[in-house]
């Protein structure tokens, strides 16, 4: 299969309030944000001393994207969320969710959040739960309807089980449901895929996907970065209580100007390629770096006159892994 | 505004229906009024008591002479009113401890506060919850004797009812005092035992200037009087509540000075509690 050799002319901003610009994504131009955080900063004051969490943070989730935040453990991600939720306030900056302060009941009737360790009440049944949440935010609620979200997330069975009963996956698919009650504007999952088994994940993935393809905003913090990678559009890498990168995946995973390919050669065609610059990287796998689609093209064509069979050819990408190894270790 | 006070008030009911605790409270007390039902044989001649069995055994006075109902029976409904208050204040202190820690455990406060309702909305709710919740049970324990004692002797009042009302508005001053411990403490050993003290506190103050004779006076003196005026005299609740069970005249004076005191002590350490919660980050 012959990947996309279409230039993605990605431009990648670091640290940069304004957000990256990305001609080919729907989101290159956001024009509003579901969450805008500039600033921010949060000391937390101890016996032996003071912690900064978070050291200015500049932070735009736009509208409707699957928004990633990751990083090392003691980044800041959990406070940033906490301080957007209006769970913590911050020491200095400011943020706004949907526009609006965090604290405001209105805004947080539009979003649906679940966090990182998310303890029910025992004693409640799942289908209790969903309900109390239905009335927080007055909701209408109907037991079918109940069962329905109960269903999406995999616990139809179990909804008038307690939930005391329920091992920590379910407990987690309990609490996702009770994020994605009342088609909220803005999901917050902190670790949304926590002691999930894999099969699970994948059902989480898929409404996910469902959610974002209804409008909704994603903002999704966790430590599983092939997750992350899978269910985001962009992602911000947050270290030391910074955003050390920010940008959509697309843009902060490709490294332009060098391609990957792979060829049906000849030992002698191999060395003809060798001769025209490719490097060979793997037993039929080559590595060019060209700098324009022209000069690839050019490339291409007399790689093909030494006889070589084109096989695949793809742009060379970091996994966000790697991206991510890079920004923290930067 | 009421609508999340009213969504705290219902979980809260619904988290302590499912503890044994409170069932065990609930079964307690049926069982409590069918032995006190089936054990308690009273006799009325024309408004006095011919006799009176307890568990098999004639209760007579020292004369054997004839007593009217109502007197004989105002010694069971002033001892009911000091059970229901002691121990019912006693009880509830440690059943109703955990109500506060439980919402503010980690991952449960998280989620509580990110849905759209106030802080001060949760803690009021979870107040006025246990309070609801208690007034349930004294009021069952409460109607319940008085169903008894009237069917078994004809004698008919509502002092026991008032005298839980009023047992229970001491609750109400305790309960402040242990939610507010628990939002600057997540612990329900602690707050049960800060309900306990300010119960004895209460005790204590209601007798407080006769035990001042006591104490040396001069500054000692002066501070054992100025700590025991913070609290209200709660020692007072059962012995109107008693009153008020056997009909006697309670002064509406000293009654409503023991109320508003009760309420300020309890408004004042919500107030705190409220504050204390509103700037705490989670």
């Amino acid at each position: 299969m012959l990947a996309n050799t279409t230039s993605r002319g990605n431009q990648v901003s670091e640290n940069g309030p304004s957000g990256p610009v990305l001609s080919t994504s729907p989101l290159s131009h956001p024009t509003s944000f579901a969450v805008n955080a500039r600033g921010l900063r949060k000391v937390f004051a101890g016996g032996k001393g003071s912690t900064q969490a978070l050291a200015g943070v500049d932070l735009q989730v736009p509208t409707g994207s699957a928004f990633g935040l990751v990083g090392p453990n003691g980044a800041g991600k959990t406070t940033f969320i906490k301080i957007l939720l209006g769970i913590s306030a911050p020491t200095a900056g400011e943020v706004t969710l949907l526009g609006s302060a965090p604290t405001d009941p209105n805004v947080r009737r539009r979003v649906g959040y679940l966090p990182e360790r998310l303890e029910l009440p025992a004693s409640f049944t799942a289908a209790a739960f969903l309900k109390s949440i239905a009335r927080f935010k007055a909701v209408p609620w109907s037991d079918t309807q109940g069962q329905a979200l109960l269903e999406r997330v995999g616990l139809s069975s179990v909804g008038n089980k307690r939930i005391g009963a329920f091992s920590k996956g379910m407990r987690q698919r309990v609490g996702l449901a009770g994020a994605l009650l009342g088609q909220p504007d803005l999901l917050v999952l902190d670790e949304p895929t926590d002691g999930i088994d894999p099969l699970g994940r994948i059902e989480v993935r898929q409404v996910l996907a469902q959610e974002k393809a209804r409008g909704a905003t994603l903002l999704l913090n966790s430590h599983l970065l092939a997750e992350t990678e899978r269910v985001c559009d962009w992602v911000a890498v947050l270290n030391k209580g910074q955003v050390v990168r920010q940008g959509s995946l697309e843009s902060l995973t490709v490294t332009r100007n060098h391609w990957r390919a792979r060829f049906k050669t000849t030992p002698v065609q191999e060395a003809a390629l060798h001769a025209l610059g490719w490097v060979k990287t793997t037993l039929d796998g080559f590595r060019i770096e060209a700098a324009s689609e022209t000069m690839l093209n050019t490339m291409i064509d007399d790689a093909r006159r030494t006889g070589a069979l084109l096989v695949e050819l793809h742009p060379e990408a970091d996994d966000l892994e790697a991206v991510f190894q890079r920004a923290v270790e930067a | 505004m009421i609508r999340p006070v009213l969504a705290v008030m219902i979980d809260l009911w619904r988290e302590a229906l499912s503890r044994k605790w409170f069932l065990g409270l609930g079964l307690a007390l049926t069982a409590g009024l069918f032995i006190f039902g089936f054990s308690l044989q009273l006799d009325v001649v024309d408004g006095a008591l011919a006799g009176s069995k307890l568990f098999g055994r004639i209760l007579t006075s020292s004369d054997d002479t004839l007593h009217a109902a109502d007197s004989v029976l105002g010694a069971v409904f002033q001892a009911l009113s000091y059970t229901l208050f002691f121990g019912g204040t006693l009880f509830l202190c440690v059943a109703c401890a955990d109500f506060g820690p439980a919402l503010l455990k980690p991952g449960r406060i998280e989620h509580l506060l990110a849905l759209p309702v106030q802080r001060w909305q949760l803690l009021f709710g979870t107040y006025l919850g246990v309070i609801n919740l208690t007034t349930v049970f004294m009021l069952y324990a409460a109607v319940g004797s008085t169903l008894i004692l009237g069917l078994k002797s004809g004698v008919w009042t509502w002092g026991l009812i008032t005298g839980s009302a009023v047992a229970w508005l001491g609750f109400a001053a305790v309960y402040a005092a242990m939610l507010t411990t628990a939002v600057w403490v997540r612990s329900a050993a602690l707050s049960a035992a800060v309900g306990i003290a300010v119960l004895l506190a209460g005790t204590i103050a209601t007798h407080r200037a006769e035990i001042s004779v006591a104490i040396n006076a001069g500054f000692w003196r002066q501070t054992f009087l100025g700590l025991t005026t913070v609290v209200p005299p709660l020692g007072k609740l059962p012995e109107i509540a008693a009153q008020a069970s056997v009909g006697h005249a309670v002064q509406p004076g000293g009654l409503v000075r023991l109320v508003a005191g009760c309420l300020a002590f309890a408004g004042a350490l919500l107030a705190m509690g409220t504050a204390r919660f509103e700037g705490k980050d989670y």
